[in-house]
C-alpha cells in the first residue's frame, strides 16, 4: 500500500510532466525545423530588399524576382573594415555603370541597437537612399522612421546633415526633417547618417 | 446542454468581459494598440492561444496529479505561444519585427492562465474550447475598439489609410503611452455607466 | 556616441523615460489590484526589483551560453518562464528558513511575481535589443525601480482621493487608469533630460 501511494504521489507526477514535456518540445521542434528554411529566406530578403531600396532600384514584388534583380544587379564585396554592397545600374554586374555604393551603418538607437543600410552615389558624398534593416524603437513614435517619407528624403543628401522640425519639408542639401515626439530617435538616426558619410569618405579613400 | 454552451459563449463578451470587468490581461496587447494592424494579429493570437489552451487543459484535467497543475498549465500555454511566434516569424515578418517581445508576453497573459484554472479545470473539453474562444474574443474586440481610436485621433488612419486627410492635426499623445491609460479609462467608464442604468 | 549603450543610459532610461509600467504597460494586473495600499506595494515593488535584477541577469547567461550555442534560441519562452518560476520558488524556501521578517515582509507576495508579466517582459526585451551582460542587469534593476516607483506613487496618490467624490462609472480601475496616464505624462517630461550616451 505504502508502494503505491509513494508512487502516485511522487513517481507519477514526473513521469506525466516528462511526458508532457517530451510532447510539447517535439511538437514545437518540429515546426520550427518545419519553418526554418523560410525564415532563412526571408532574413536574407529583408537585406536584399534594403540594398535595392536604398539604391532606387524598384523592387519586384515577387520573392523570386527580388532574388533574381539582386543577382543580376547588385555585386557584394567583402572587405576586411566590412561588406560592400555594388549596386549596378540597368545591364547588371557585368554591363552596367556603378548606380551606388552600399553597407550597413549600424549605431545605439533608444533602445537598442539600429542597423540601418545606406547606399552612397559613385562620388561616396551623396545619399543615394537608405534602409532600415534593423530597430527596436517605440511603435508610433521613433519607429516612424521607416516610413516612406522619412527614408525617402534622404535621396540626394550630402552628409554631414542637420534636422530640422517635422513638416518644414527641408530642401537644402545638408537639411533633414525630424520626427515629431521622437526627439532622441532623431538625434541617434541623425548620428548614424553623420557616420554614414564618413565610411562613405574613407570608401573614397581607399579607392572605390 | 447546447443552452449551457451558448451561455459559455455569450457571458464573457458582456456581464464577465475579461478586459473591463475584471481588468485582467491588458499588460501583453496594450502596448501594441497604437496601431489597429498589429493590434489584430496580436489578437488572434491570444484567442488561438486561449481556445487551444482550455482545450488541450481540459482533455488532460483528469490524468493530470494537482502539484503540478500550474506547470503543466504554463507549459501548455508556452508550446501554443510559441508555436504563434514561430508562425509569425515564417510569414510576417514585419509584424512579427514590431510586434517584438510582446508575442511572448502572452504567456503571462492572466486571461489565459485564469480561463484554464477557473473553467477549463472542471469542465469538458467541448465546453472549454468554446470559453475559450469567448473570453479571448471578449478581449480581443476591446482591445480592437481602443486600437481604433488610437489610431485614428493619433495618426488619423484606419489601418494605414489616410482618413482624415490633410487637414487633420494629429495627436500624438496617442501613439504615445498615455494614450492608452485614457482611452481605455474613458471606455470602462463609457461601458460601467451604461451597464448601471 | 560612440557605437556602445551606456550601462548608465540602460539604467535611468529603464527607471524614467521607458518605464517598464508606465511606457510599456507590463505588470498592469498586479499594479491595480495591489496598489490600494502603500504597505503592501512596497513589499510588492521590492520583491520586483530583486526578483527582476536576478533573473534577468540568470536569463542571460542562460540564453547565451546555453539556447544560441545548442541553437535552441525559439524555447527561450518556455526557458525563462522556468528559470523565473523556479528561481521564485527557491528564493521563497530560502527567504522562509533564513529569516521570518523579512518572509512576513516579501514571501507573501513572492508567488504573485511569476505570473507579472514585466518580469518576463524584462528578459525578453533584453534578447530582442541584444543587451550585453552588464546592460542586461542594469536593465533589469532599473526596470524594477522604475515599476516600485511607480506602484507607491501610484498607492499614495490613491489614497489620497480615498475621500474623493468620483464618477460612478470611474471608481475602481478607471480612475486608476487615468491617474496612470497622467503619471506616464510626468515621466515622459524626463526623456530630455537623461542624454548620458
Amino acid at each position: 500500500m505504502k508502494q503505491v501511494s509513494f508512487f502516485s504521489e511522487r513517481i507519477k507526477p514526473v513521469i506525466i510532466m516528462a511526458v508532457i514535456t517530451i510532447i510539447c518540445i517535439s511538437l514545437v521542434s518540429g515546426i520550427h525545423l518545419s519553418t526554418q528554411e523560410l525564415v532563412i529566406a526571408n532574413e536574407g530578403l529583408v537585406l536584399k530588399k534594403a540594398v535595392l531600396y536604398a539604391a532606387g532600384v524598384e523592387i519586384p514584388s515577387g520573392n523570386a524576382e527580388v532574388n533574381e534583380l539582386y543577382e543580376e544587379r547588385v555585386e557584394e564585396q567583402m572587405d576586411e573594415s566590412g561588406d560592400v554592397y555594388i549596386v549596378y545600374g540597368e545591364g547588371g554586374s557585368t554591363g552596367g555603370e556603378i548606380e551606388a555604393y552600399a553597407f550597413i551603418a549600424p549605431g545605439p538607437g533608444l533602445w537598442g541597437e539600429i542597423e540601418m543600410l545606406a547606399a552612397f552615389m559613385p562620388d561616396l558624398k551623396t545619399f543615394a537612399g537608405i534602409d532600415f534593416i534593423k530597430q527596436n524603437e517605440t511603435p508610433g513614435l521613433g519607429a516612424r522612421i521607416t516610413e516612406a517619407w522619412f527614408k525617402e528624403q534622404l535621396r540626394g543628401k550630402q552628409p554631414p546633415l542637420v534636422m530640422n522640425p517635422e513638416g518644414t519639408e527641408s530642401s537644402a542639401s545638408t537639411e533633414i526633417d525630424a520626427i515629431t515626439g521622437a526627439s532622441r530617435t532623431s538625434d541617434f538616426v541623425l548620428s548614424i547618417f553623420n557616420e554614414a558619410g564618413l565610411r562613405a569618405a574613407e570608401l573614397e579613400k581607399e579607392g572605390m | 446542454m447546447a443552452s449551457k454552451a451558448v451561455k459559455t459563449l455569450i457571458t464573457p463578451l458582456g456581464k464577465e468581459n475579461p478586459v473591463f470587468v475584471q481588468i485582467l490581461g491588458i499588460c501583453s496587447t496594450l502596448a501594441v494598440t497604437n496601431k489597429l494592424e498589429n493590434t489584430i494579429v496580436m489578437v488572434l493570437g491570444v484567442i488561438f492561444t486561449t481556445t487551444l489552451s482550455s482545450f488541450t487543459f481540459s482533455i488532460l484535467r483528469k490524468v493530470i496529479p494537482a502539484r503540478i497543475r500550474m506547470m503543466v498549465e504554463t507549459l501548455i500555454i508556452a508550446t501554443y505561444v510559441i508555436i504563434v511566434d514561430i508562425v509569425l516569424k515564417a510569414y510576417m515578418p514585419e509584424i512579427w519585427q514590431q510586434l517584438g517581445p510582446y508575442v511572448g508576453l502572452i504567456i503571462t497573459n492572466c486571461i489565459v492562465m485564469g480561463r484554464m484554472e477557473a473553467f477549463a479545470a472542471s469542465n469538458p473539453p467541448g465546453l472549454s474550447l468554446i470559453d475559450g474562444l469567448a473570453s479571448g474574443i471578449g478581449y480581443g474586440y476591446v482591445l480592437l475598439i481602443i486600437a481604433f481610436f488610437r489610431e485614428l485621433l493619433g495618426s488619423g488612419t484606419i489601418l494605414g489609410f489616410s482618413v482624415f486627410g490633410d487637414w487633420w492635426t494629429n495627436w500624438s499623445i496617442m501613439v504615445m503611452a498615455p494614450g492608452a491609460f485614457f482611452v481605455l479609462a474613458i471606455f470602462i467608464w463609457v461601458v460601467k455607466g451604461r451597464m448601471e442604468e | 556616441m560612440n557605437g556602445e549603450l551606456l550601462p548608465a543610459a540602460v539604467f535611468f532610461g529603464s527607471i524614467f523615460t521607458g518605464n517598464i509600467l508606465l511606457s510599456n504597460y507590463l505588470g498592469m494586473c498586479s499594479f491595480l489590484s495591489v496598489s490600494k495600499e502603500i504597505k503592501t506595494s512596497t513589499g510588492l515593488g521590492a520583491a520586483v526589483i530583486f526578483v527582476m535584477a536576478v533573473t534577468s541577469l540568470l536569463n542571460w547567461i542562460v540564453y547565451h551560453y546555453l539556447l544560441i550555442p545548442l541553437g535552441l534560441e525559439y524555447l527561450r519562452f518556455i526557458v525563462f518562464i522556468v528559470v523565473i518560476a523556479a528561481f521564485v520558488q527557491l528564493v521563497e524556501m530560502i527567504i522562509e528558513r533564513v529569516s521570518e521578517g523579512l518572509y512576513a515582509a516579501l514571501g507573501i507576495f513572492l508567488p504573485l511575481i511569476t505570473v507579472n508579466c514585466a518580469i518576463l517582459g524584462v528578459s525578453l526585451f533584453m534578447v530582442i535589443r541584444d543587451y550585453s551582460l552588464v546592460n542586461s542587469f542594469f536593465f533589469g534593476l532599473g526596470s524594477g525601480i522604475g515599476w516600485f516607483l511607480a506602484i507607491i506613487a501610484m498607492a499614495g496618490i490613491r489614497k489620497k482621493i480615498s475621500g474623493a467624490k468620483i464618477p460612478k462609472g470611474l471608481e475602481g480601475p478607471g480612475i486608476t487608469l487615468i491617474i496612470a496616464g497622467m503619471m506616464a505624462l510626468a515621466f515622459m517630461g524626463f526623456s530630455g533630460m537623461i542624454n548620458i550616451t
